[in-house]
């Protein structure tokens, strides 16, 4: 064994078959897993000219090696696919139980093109996968779907990856959830699966996963589990999960707010993880193998669900101007159940708030209506009403309207909790994403402002263009191998290789494993490139480029793109226009 | 605030881990040329526990601590030797991460 399944799953929903194949060696060599695996096979698989939501695009599910060995926050898949928000080649990342389970169930990846006729979902039952009718499910929340298909197989034990009605209606961010709360969460991954007619991929099984070296794999799980556990940060995390990080963003004075006019919001404190943990947090709750337990379980009133994170705290609170903390984890709440991003559909709604207070769009919704926010939640989950135009995300309904420099995106994906003006190096990070708007493709907050694995001054360009590179390829390589990226604060590159190495059979080094994920990144890019990205989309809103901020140490700063753009091309191998070079191709293999 | 015989007031707020043993929102007494390290000497002294969270050793804060004036990283002023001034804002974060 060496910590792969064995096998992948094909499924023609065109067709209605599924096709059984040993999962290639040389794809577990070059590109060892999760994002890896989705894009090679995606880009392999898909003719750039196709459209997101037409029956060509195709959905790679897929867990890496160290997923569901045991090893400390080693649980995630990843869910690639052309994204219908920004036209890109993307994957979105979920933890919970299912990667383990689909794992479990003798699966590595799980491959899906075509469009089913009718509802269906895919089920994975230790070692064979067959479609089954989904009309029942049709029209049903995540939750409800998840209860449904617990019921009919009459096995609790079964782990469901769903999308809710959002997904079904072809909401440009609908997100997929797994078990109620989990999100493979950005770039409307949802959406292609609607347009498929799939509801859900299930998975069963109780099949073995077995490291190449056992003995060797525990020696290293016992360090990396010792790293984590001295590590302070994590301490943070269980005792108040994501969220503790509003108040070190706002203090810093770079926390969005109101579509990002100003970078500090006065009522931090009442949306912040500190009193979540003193209000409505019920307990912590890990992913499989975790033992962080960032996730949170909230109740209060007669609501009951898991999160807010960060990021949806940010969006649903400061963003949209909003101080509420139990509004904000009922619009969260109500993502969840219909499977939208909990990113995009509120900074789109803060999109609308400004325009509409600026008179460039009749509506009666304001900065700090959080009754009119929940309203809008539901109504873009169902496409109703205005909810029909937000639906398309913020970019084009901006756009729609005459404003499109009010959309706070990059390549057409809503920007995260941060704001670019005030930290250089993740402005870069996130405007050079291959997925768009994104703070977890090259997470430069993390020595930026929180000082991990050492302090960098957020204002400086200087040297962030080779930070930003080497977060984003080492960020690709344990997008790869299963791990969750908060492990990435504790371990280095020499940890993810020691792990590999050992459970895999094959020696891989911390060299070798950056350059897995600088492969991945170049695919993915030289793929977008063929879409017709280039060096014009590798920015930010103008607002972040042109409008000073004008609170505490950050006044007077804009994102500087120009003082780190061209270094960063350079250092990637890549011309002028930020296409990779022949020679950088041959080296990675791409050529 | 007001200025008197040569002392300021600084207000230092504390988050996450810290608020265990120490107050969210303090305003502190010090002499006029106090720095971020003789206010920690004060906080350290007033709050039990607060000095191991925030040091490693004599003068070396902990990896990942972050302390803020008025917003912005000491590391990047004068680390501990940091001037305060009257009417200061410190922040004090222990290690903490997310996203």
């Amino acid at each position: 064994m060496d910590g792969y399944a064995g096998k992948m799953a094909y499924a023609d929903l065109s067709a209605g078959t599924v096709t059984i194949k040993p999962t290639p060696p040389e794809l577990k060599k070059l590109y060892i897993g999760g994002r890896g695996f989705g894009i090679r096979l995606l880009t392999d698989m898909v003719d750039p000219k196709i459209e997101p939501l037409g029956e060509k695009n195709v959905i790679v599910y897929a867990a890496g090696p160290l997923t569901g060995t045991g090893i400390p926050l080693g649980s995630r898949y990843e869910v690639s696919t052309i994204s219908p928000l920004t036209g890109a080649a993307m994957s979105a990342n979920s933890g919970g139980v299912f990667g383990w389970k689909m794992k479990k169930a003798g699966f590595d990846a799980i491959v899906i093109t075509g469009k089913s006729k009718k509802p269906v979902y895919l089920m994975l039952d230790n070692g064979k996968a067959e479609l089954r009718n989904a009309a029942h499910l049709w029209g049903k929340t995540t939750g409800q779907t998840t209860d449904a298909i617990e019921e009919e197989l009459k096995d609790k034990s079964v782990r469901v990856s769903c999308i809710g009605p959002a997904g079904e209606k072809l909401v440009l961010f609908a997100c997929i959830i797994n078990e109620r709360a989990r999100a493979a969460g950005r770039g409307g991954v949802g959406a292609v699966m609607g347009s498929k007619n799939l509801k859900a991929v299930v998975a069963r099984g109780d099949l073995p996963i077995k490291a190449a070296d056992e003995a060797q794999l525990a020696l290293v799980k016992e360090r990396v589990k010792k790293k984590i556990e001295e590590n302070g940060i994590d301490k943070a995390l269980h005792n108040f999960g994501t969220a503790v990080l509003v108040n070190i963003i706002n203090e810093n004075y770079v926390l969005p707010t109101r579509n990002f006019q100003t970078a500090h919001f006065p009522d931090a404190e009442n949306v912040s993880g500190e009193t979540m943990a003193k209000t409505i947090l019920k307990k912590p709750k890990g992913c499989y193998a975790c033992i962080v337990q960032c996730g949170r379980v909230c109740e209060f009133d007669d609501e009951k669900g898991e999160g807010p994170e960060y990021e949806p705290i940010w969006a649903f609170g400061p963003d949209c101007g909003i101080n509420d903390l139990k509004m904000v984890a009922r619009a969260n709440n109500i993502c969840n159940e219909y499977g939208l991003d909990a990113i995009s559909a509120p900074a789109t709604i803060a999109c609308l708030m400004e325009m509409a207070e600026k008179g460039y769009v009749k509506h009666p919704i304001r900065f700090g209506d959080a009754k009119g926010m929940l309203k809008l939640v539901e109504q873009i989950a169902k496409r109703e009403e205005i909810g029909d135009e937000l639906a398309e995300g913020s970019f084009r309904f901006a756009t729609k309207y005459g404003h499109p420099e009010l959309s706070m995106s990059s390549k057409k994906q809503e920007l995260p909790a941060y704001d670019p003006r005030g930290i250089q190096g993740y402005g870069l990070a996130t405007a050079t994403s291959v997925r768009g708007g994104d703070h977890v493709y090259g997470y430069m907050i993390s020595p930026e402002i929180l000082g991990a694995p050492e302090k960098l001054d957020p204002f400086v360009t200087t040297g962030k263009a080779q930070w930003v590179k080497t977060f984003q390829d080492l960020t690709a390589a344990i997008d790869a191998s299963g791990m969750c990226l908060f492990t990435s604060f504790a371990l280095g590159a020499e940890d993810y290789a020691d792990l590999l190495s050992a459970t895999t059979g094959m020696k891989i080094t911390a060299a070798e494993l950056l350059t897995v994920g600088e492969r991945i990144w170049n695919l993915q890019k030289l793929y977008n490139i063929r879409r017709g990205f280039g060096r014009k989309d590798d920015t930010l809103p103008a607002r972040l480029l042109t409008e000073q901020l004008k609170e505490g140490a950050p006044t007077g700063q804009v994102w500087r793109r120009e003082e780190m753009l061209d270094e960063y091309y350079t250092l990637r191998g890549w011309d002028k226009e930020g296409t990779p070079t022949k020679e950088k191709q041959k080296e990675l293999g791409l050529a | 605030m007001t200025v008197t015989q040569n002392r300021i007031t600084v207000t230092v707020k504390s988050f996450a881990t810290l608020r265990e043993v120490m107050d969210a929102r303090v305003q502190v007494d010090l002499p006029s040329g106090a720095t971020i390290r003789s206010l920690l000497a004060e906080l350290t002294g007033r709050y039990q526990g607060l000095g191991e969270l925030l040091f490693a050793a004599p003068d070396t804060h902990r990896d990942f601590v972050n302390i803020l004036k008025n917003g912005r990283n000491v590391e990047f002023l004068g680390r501990l030797d940091t001037p305060l001034e009257e009417g200061d804002l410190i922040a004090l974060f222990p290690p903490l991460a997310g996203g």
